[in-house]
């Protein structure tokens, strides 16, 4: 085992609103090891996202981080200054977005954001500058870097603007990658090359990422470890092949039956019934119980996160070890 | 591009001429000059011949026509109650607008748009709150009470600034300007702040709508999650990302003011063509009249024109988009 690169411990992010506080993300704890790839999975709302930008120190009020720390290479992240932070991210930890045609600038040049993104860190000459940026278009598959490097945005197609994002997010050579999502928007044929390339690109540069997505699927080919978020807290946590094969959260399981490609063909997809509750509202326990088949009067307590070897759930009544779906 | 250009030159000379017609008509209708130019008491002879040696006699059509024959040659005509070229009279008393204008609008976009971008930033600070409340004094109080208040505080009670007329003057290409000297720049100071009030209000308005939505965009967020500082991302994407209707904006009240700034001009007696276009509806100078509203609707399209290239200039995207 690598050794650990990023230590989250009991992670809590509340946002104040109106309607009254809410902690999108609580008491979530997770390690990334070096060079690894760890997938976070959970439905809209269930703080995946959150736990990304709090990592990264960029919660904007009402929302701040209230209990729990983040220590990269043993370095607590919680609490520094501003600056600080600024001079971290980017240059340790990095973050790829969503939607390449919403985070690039359309009125700027690649190669004007790139080298922006180069002078927050480090000032290079302008002929080294210009170098670095076309060698890490050309790593992320731009073709033609030397000349494409002075086109905007727009003149690219969707997955070459992602790889453009994903350039700058490597310029500085960052030891983490926060991914959240950055192939959902893409034709699936788009993703599944772009899911090749970065599996293989971390692996090159022996970057570790997080993998934030909605996508059972896609985590599973890329990840070599998962964590599952509902409600803002984590319900399960392990290495893929074992969660996928037998997952012990009743949740877990719900989302697995989801899956187009697990069920079988012509039968309708398995549903969770329900919908996640309101994080302002909600139920006194355990989140998930007023969806799960199993819940009884003991889900009403919290379930603790009980760890089984590489393994962790959180969940009074799990599933056992045989009953594989 | 240049094909764009060309095609909007083109326009231009359409437009203008439907303007001449509309307002040589309009112009027609406002009022015979006769009965102003001819003392009551003159014979009739003198009358007709005065109304023969002016042309009017003829039908409207016929002068137009001959109105159009002239312009062709570069002559706009002379002017009845300054008797000399309309052109010369105008370009005499535009350089006191034109700096005046530029000054107002200039200042205004200067000041507004840093004012309005940090309120937009940090909306819930109490400066910014003080900005917006000023730029809704600014919207909302006439121009002509502002004027009176800032002569009588600055120029009557603390006697720090003077209250009108242009001052000295120097000249820079064969024009006369005041902003050159001293004594000029204290002159151009209070009409200058006057006129630029709204303008002002309406820039801080505009930057602050433009950066609080950009601030919560995407774009800005990967910024941040790049590293970048604050005010880079303010200077370097947030101002790019605004620009845009900020432009629109300032060719349009350029253009107004250069044409409409005769409140500011009367108050201030600044001796600008505002003045002259009241003075010459007021004595039905018909010439006068004429030239300056097409000299307006030519400055309106030249600013139009040099906003749209500004904008191609600003956002690549309608650069490829006129290119294909």
């Amino acid at each position: 085992m690598s050794p650990v690169l990023l230590d989250v411990n009991g992670l809590t992010t509340r946002f104040a609103t109106r309607a009254g506080s809410l902690n999108a993300v609580e008491d979530v704890s997770f390690t990334v090891a070096e060079g690894e790839i760890v997938g976070l999975v959970g439905e809209s709302g269930s703080g995946k996202s959150v736990t990304g930008f709090s990592i990264l120190g960029l919660i904007d009020p009402p929302g701040r981080i209230v209990a729990g720390s983040v220590k990269l290479n043993g370095r607590e992240l919680v609490g520094l200054s501003h600056a600080a932070l600024r001079s971290m991210r980017g240059r340790e930890i990095a973050m790829v977005f969503q939607d390449p045609s919403a985070t690039l600038n359309p009125v700027l040049t690649i190669e004007t954001q790139m080298r922006l993104a180069i002078a927050a860190h480090e000032s290079l000459g302008d002929a080294a500058a210009r170098a670095r940026c076309i060698e890490v278009l050309g790593a992320v598959g731009i073709p033609d870097a030397a000349r494409r490097i002075e086109a905007y945005p727009h003149q690219f197609s969707g997955g070459m603007r992602q790889r453009v994002a994903i350039a700058i997010a490597l310029l500085n050579r960052p030891k983490l990658i926060i991914c959240d999502e950055p192939t959902t928007a893409l034709d699936v044929s788009i993703q599944a090359q772009i899911l090749t390339e970065m599996k293989s690109l971390a692996a090159r540069l022996g970057t570790a990422m997080i993998w934030i997505s909605h996508d059972l699927a896609t985590v599973s080919s890329v990840a070599s470890r998962i964590l599952v978020m509902y409600a803002g807290r984590l319900i399960e946590a392990g290495p893929i092949a074992e969660v996928l094969r037998q997952p012990r959260h009743p949740y877990t399981r719900g989302l697995l039956g989801s899956l187009p490609g697990i069920a079988r063909p012509g039968q309708d997809l398995v549903q969770i019934p329900g919908a996640m509750p309101s994080l302002i509202d909600l139920p006194q326990g355990c989140a998930f119980q007023p969806r799960c088949g199993f819940a009884d009067a003991q889900c009403a307590t919290m379930p603790a996160l009980s760890a089984e070897g590489a393994r962790s759930f959180r969940c009074h009544h799990p599933l056992a070890a045989e009953t594989a779906p | 591009m240049l094909g764009f250009i060309i095609q909007r030159v083109l326009q231009a000379f359409v437009v203008m001429l439907v303007i001449s017609a509309l307002v040589f008509t309009g112009v027609y209708a406002v009022g015979n000059p006769i009965d102003v130019l001819i003392s009551p008491d003159a014979t009739q002879l003198i009358r007709e011949q005065t109304i023969r040696a002016y042309g009017l006699d003829q039908p409207l059509w016929k002068q137009y026509l001959d109105f159009l024959g002239r312009l062709v040659r570069g002559d706009f005509g002379r002017s009845f109650v300054y008797n000399m070229p309309v052109l010369d009279l105008i370009f005499s008393r535009l350089p006191a607008t034109l700096e005046l204008t530029l000054a107002a609008v200039l200042g205004a976009t200067a000041l507004g748009v840093p004012l309005g971008m940090y309120a937009g930033y940090r909306p819930e600070s109490p400066l910014a709150k003080a900005i917006m409340a000023f730029s809704i004094l600014g919207f909302s109080v006439p121009t002509f009470w502002i004027g009176l208040v800032l002569i009588f505080t600055f120029a009557v009670s603390l006697g720090w600034l003077p209250a009108g007329n242009r001052g000295d003057t120097a000249a820079l290409f064969g024009i006369q300007w005041s902003f050159l000297t001293w004594n000029g720049l204290m002159h151009l100071f209070l009409p200058a702040l006057n006129l630029s009030l709204f303008k002002f209000a309406l820039m801080v308005r505009l930057a602050r709508a433009g950066t609080r939505e950009v601030m919560l965009t995407d774009t800005v967020k990967f910024a941040r999650a790049a590293g970048l500082s604050e005010g880079t991302i303010l200077l370097r994407h947030v101002l790019r990302l605004i620009a845009i209707p900020i432009v629109t904006v300032f060719g349009l009240e350029f253009g107004s003011t250069l044409a409409f700034a005769v409140v500011t001009e009367t108050i201030f007696s600044w001796p600008g063509v505002g003045k002259l276009i009241i003075d010459s509806i007021s004595t039905l100078d018909r010439p006068v009249m004429v030239a300056y509203l097409m000299l307006v609707a030519f400055f309106f399209i030249m600013i139009n024109l040099s906003v749209d290239v500004a904008y191609a200039a600003l956002d690549p995207r309608l650069r490829t988009r006129r290119a294909a």
